[in-house]
C-alpha cells in the first residue's frame, strides 16, 4: 500500500467534504489564475500603449542625452543617418524613427506659451506609433507639407488654434540666437498625459532642424523592435555595437524610459499580491477547518495506526499528503475552469475603462498567463500543506491511548 | 529472560480534581509460549497493563522491559518501531483501518518495516488463509462480520511475526460461535508458533483457555500461577500454515 494511495483513499472517505475543500482550492486557484490574468493583459496592453505612443522599444541618444537636463540647443547625434542605417541592418530592429527634440515658445501674436517640440519623420512615425492616429481634428503631418505642425489638444486649447490656422514658433538655435518661423496647424492630436497634451507639438524634422540650426542631426533615434521580450537585452547589444563602430552613443530600453509604467506594474502587483494574500487566507481557514474536522473524525484510527508502529513522522506525512493530493487535484481542476471563464470573458464583448495611461476604452481580455497559473498552484500548494500541518501534527502528538478512546 | 516483563508498574489517572490509581505496582514476566490471560471486574486496570505493555502508555512508576531492555527513555519513534516490529496487538473494537481491504490491512505493519508490495501482500494473503479469509481478502472491513474483523486483526497482529500479542478483550464484540473461533486461533498460533499471548478479557471462554490466569483487583493482581484447570484442546485451524 503505497502511502499517496493510502491518502487518496482518505481523501475519497468523505465525498462531500472533500468537494466543499476542492470547491475552495478551485476557487483560490482560478480568482489567482484570473486575476493574474487581467494583470498580465493590463500590463501588456500598459506596455504597448507605452511603446506606441512614442517611445518605441530602445532608444539611442548621444552620451548624456537621457540626463533630465537634456542636450544644449543644437546638440545631437553625430553621424545620425549612419548609426540609423547600421541599426535597419541590425536583426530584430523592425524600423529606426529619427527625433529632433527641441523647445520654445508658440505665438499666435497675441499670446505666446511654451512648447516641447518634436522633429519627426511623418510616414514611418504614423505606421508604427499611435499619437498620429489619435487626431482629434484636422489630420497628421505628410512629407510634402511645408512648414505644418500638429498640436496637442491642450496647447491648441490653450492659444485657441485650430485646423488651418497660422502660428509662429519661437526657438534657440545651436548658435545661440533666437529663431522664429511660421507654420500651419494641420492637425490636432489627443495625448494621453496632460502635462504632455497642454505643450505637445510636432513637425516635420526639416522644419525642426530648419528652426534650431542642428544641421542634420537628431537627438534621438527611436528603434521599434520585431519583439517587446527582451528590449534590454536589445538595448544593451545595440550600444556595444555602435560604439564599437565608433558612435558615441547610449541605449536605453523602454522600460527604463518609462518610470510611469514602472509605478503602475508595482502599483498592479501591490493590489493583486494583497488580493493574493487574502485569497490564500479564506483558503487556509476553510480548508484548515475541514481538514480539522476530518482528522478529528480519524482520531481512533490514528491511534489504531500508531499502536500498530505507525511512526510519529509518518502520520504526519500521511496528513501533508492529503493535503498535497488536495491541492494538485484543485489545481488542475481550477486551471480547466480558469481557461473556461477565460474563454467567456474574452468572447462577452465587456468594456472596460481606460487603464492608467490610456485614453480608451479597452475590451476585457484575460490571458493564458502561465506565471498566474503557476503561482497558483504554489499558493495552493503552500496553503494546503499548511491547512493540513495542524492536523497533522495534531494526530502525530495526540496520545495513544486517548486516540484509540476518542468517541 | 522474559521477553516482556513490567516491574513495579504504576500508573495513576487524574480525573477531575482527585487521582485514580489505575496500577500499583504490578510485576509481570512473560515468555516465549506463554498464554496468559488477566481477568478482572471493569476498572481494575487490565487495559492500563496492556497499554503501558504495548508501549502505547507511559508509566508514572515502575518499569518494561522488552527483550529485556528498559522502554521508558525511548522516544516515540524508537517506541513505534519497537511495536512494529516486536509486539502484535488485537483490540476489542478490530480496529482496521475501513478504507484498506482485509489485505491491505494485514500488509500495513510489513509496509511500515520496509517490505516490498510484492512480498508484503503474498505474505498478507498466506496470513489472511492462515485464519479462515483466504476467500476474503479483497474485502474492506464495513463488509467482514465481526468474526472476520477479528480474524483480520489477529492476522494484522502476526504480520511482522512478533514473539508477543496483547489482546485487549478479543471476544467481546463476537457471538459464541465466533469467539470459540477466534480463541482456537490463538491458541492454535501459540502451541504450534509459540507466539506468547498475554489476554486481558472478561470472557470466561478465554480464561477457560489460558496456561496461566491473574486477576486484578484496584490495580493489583490478586493470585497468579498456572491456570486451575487445563486448556481445552482447540479446534483445527482453517487454511495452511503461515
Amino acid at each position: 500500500m503505497r502511502l499517496w494511495t493510502f491518502a487518496a483513499r482518505n481523501i475519497a472517505r468523505n465525498r462531500r467534504r472533500t468537494l466543499l475543500t476542492l470547491g475552495v482550492v478551485v476557487f483560490g486557484f482560478s480568482a489567482i489564475a484570473l486575476a493574474g490574468g487581467f494583470m498580465a493583459q493590463s500590463l501588456d496592453g500598459l506596455a504597448e500603449s507605452t511603446i506606441r505612443s512614442g517611445m518605441g522599444h530602445l532608444q539611442i541618444a548621444p552620451p548624456g542625452g537621457f540626463e533630465d537636463h537634456g542636450l544644449e540647443p543644437g546638440a545631437g547625434l553625430e553621424g545620425s543617418d549612419r548609426i540609423a542605417e547600421t541599426l535597419r541592418r541590425e536583426p530584430g530592429v523592425a524600423e529606426v524613427l529619427p527625433r529632433l527634440e527641441f523647445t520654445g515658445l508658440l505665438s499666435d501674436g497675441r499670446r505666446s506659451v511654451p512648447f516641447l517640440g518634436l522633429g519627426v519623420d511623418p510616414a514611418p512615425e504614423a505606421k508604427w506609433m499611435e499619437t498620429p492616429g489619435a487626431l482629434e481634428a484636422g489630420r497628421w503631418l505628410e512629407s510634402r507639407d511645408e512648414r505644418a505642425i500638429v498640436l496637442g489638444v491642450g496647447l491648441a486649447r490653450t492659444l485657441g488654434a485650430k485646423g488651418g490656422d497660422g502660428l509662429t514658433l519661437l526657438s534657440t538655435g545651436a548658435d545661440g540666437t533666437l529663431n522664429a518661423m511660421d507654420a500651419v496647424v494641420t492637425g490636432i492630436v489627443h495625448l494621453p498625459i496632460k502635462e504632455l497634451d497642454d505643450r505637445w507639438l510636432a513637425t516635420s524634422l526639416g522644419l525642426a532642424d530648419e528652426l534650431v540650426g542642428a544641421s542634420g542631426r537628431v537627438t534621438r533615434l527611436v528603434v521599434v523592435l520585431e519583439k517587446r521580450r527582451g528590449a534590454e537585452a536589445v538595448a544593451s547589444r545595440l550600444e556595444s555595437r555602435l560604439r564599437a563602430a565608433g558612435f558615441a552613443v547610449e541605449a536605453r530600453p523602454w522600460e527604463a524610459l518609462a518610470p510611469f509604467y514602472r509605478q503602475v506594474r508595482l502599483l498592479y502587483l501591490g493590489i493583486f499580491g494583497f488580493m493574493g494574500i487574502v485569497l490564500v487566507v479564506v483558503v487556509l481557514l476553510a480548508t484548515a477547518n475541514t481538514m480539522m474536522m476530518a482528522a478529528t473524525e480519524r482520531t481512533r484510527e490514528i491511534g489504531t495506526l500508531r499502536a500498530l508502529g505507525t511512526r510519529p513522522s509518518l502520520v504526519r506525512g500521511l496528513f501533508l499528503r492529503e493535503g498535497v493530493l488536495l491541492a494538485i487535484a484543485g489545481s488542475v481542476l481550477g486551471a480547466l475552469l480558469s481557461l473556461l471563464v477565460r474563454v467567456i470573458l474574452n468572447h462577452s464583448g465587456l468594456m472596460l475603462p481606460p487603464p492608467p495611461g490610456a485614453t480608451r476604452a479597452m475590451p476585457l481580455h484575460v490571458q493564458a498567463y502561465f506565471v498566474a497559473y503557476a503561482a497558483g498552484a504554489i499558493a495552493m500548494l503552500v496553503t494546503l500543506t499548511l491547512a493540513a500541518w495542524l492536523p497533522a501534527r495534531r494526530a502525530s502528538r495526540i496520545p495513544i491511548v486517548e486516540a484509540l478512546t476518542h468517541v | 529472560m522474559p521477553i516482556l516483563a513490567a516491574e513495579g508498574l504504576t500508573r495513576t489517572y487524574r480525573i477531575g480534581s482527585g487521582t485514580v490509581a489505575a496500577l500499583r505496582a504490578v510485576d509481570l514476566a512473560l515468555e516465549a509460549g506463554d498464554f496468559v490471560v488477566v481477568q478482572g471486574p471493569s476498572g481494575s486496570g487490565k487495559t492500563t497493563l496492556i497499554n503501558l505493555l504495548g508501549l502505547l502508555d507511559r508509566p508514572d512508576a515502575g518499569r518494561v522491559l522488552l527483550d529485556g531492555r528498559p522502554v521508558e527513555r525511548m522516544d516515540e519513534e524508537e517506541r513505534a518501531d519497537l511495536r512494529r516490529d516486536r509486539l502484535g496487538f488485537v483490540f476489542q473494537t478490530f480496529s482496521l483501518v475501513p478504507v484498506l481491504t482485509a489485505a491491505e490491512n494485514v500488509a500495513w505493519p510489513m509496509a511500515l518495516r520496509g517490505a516490498k508490495e510484492l512480498d508484503a501482500r503474498r505474505r498478507s494473503l498466506e496470513l489472511l488463509e492462515r485464519v479462515g479469509l483466504g476467500g476474503r481478502t479483497e474485502v474492506r472491513p464495513d463488509l467482514l462480520s465481526g468474526g472476520e474483523r477479528q480474524r483480520v486483526a489477529i492476522a494484522r497482529a502476526l504480520a511482522n511475526e512478533p514473539p508477543v500479542v496483547l489482546a485487549d478483550e478479543p471476544t467481546a464484540h463476537l457471538d459464541g460461535e465466533a469467539a470459540e473461533s477466534i480463541l482456537d486461533l490463538m491458541a492454535a498460533l501459540n502451541r504450534e508458533r509459540g507466539v506468547a499471548f498475554l489476554v486481558a478479557t472478561h470472557d470466561a471462554r478465554v480464561v477457560a483457555r489460558a496456561k496461566r490466569r491473574l486477576t486484578l483487583r484496584d490495580g493489583r493482581f490478586d493470585s497468579d500461577g498456572p491456570a486451575a484447570a487445563p486448556a481445552p484442546a482447540p479446534a483445527p485451524v482453517r487454511g495452511t500454515g503461515a
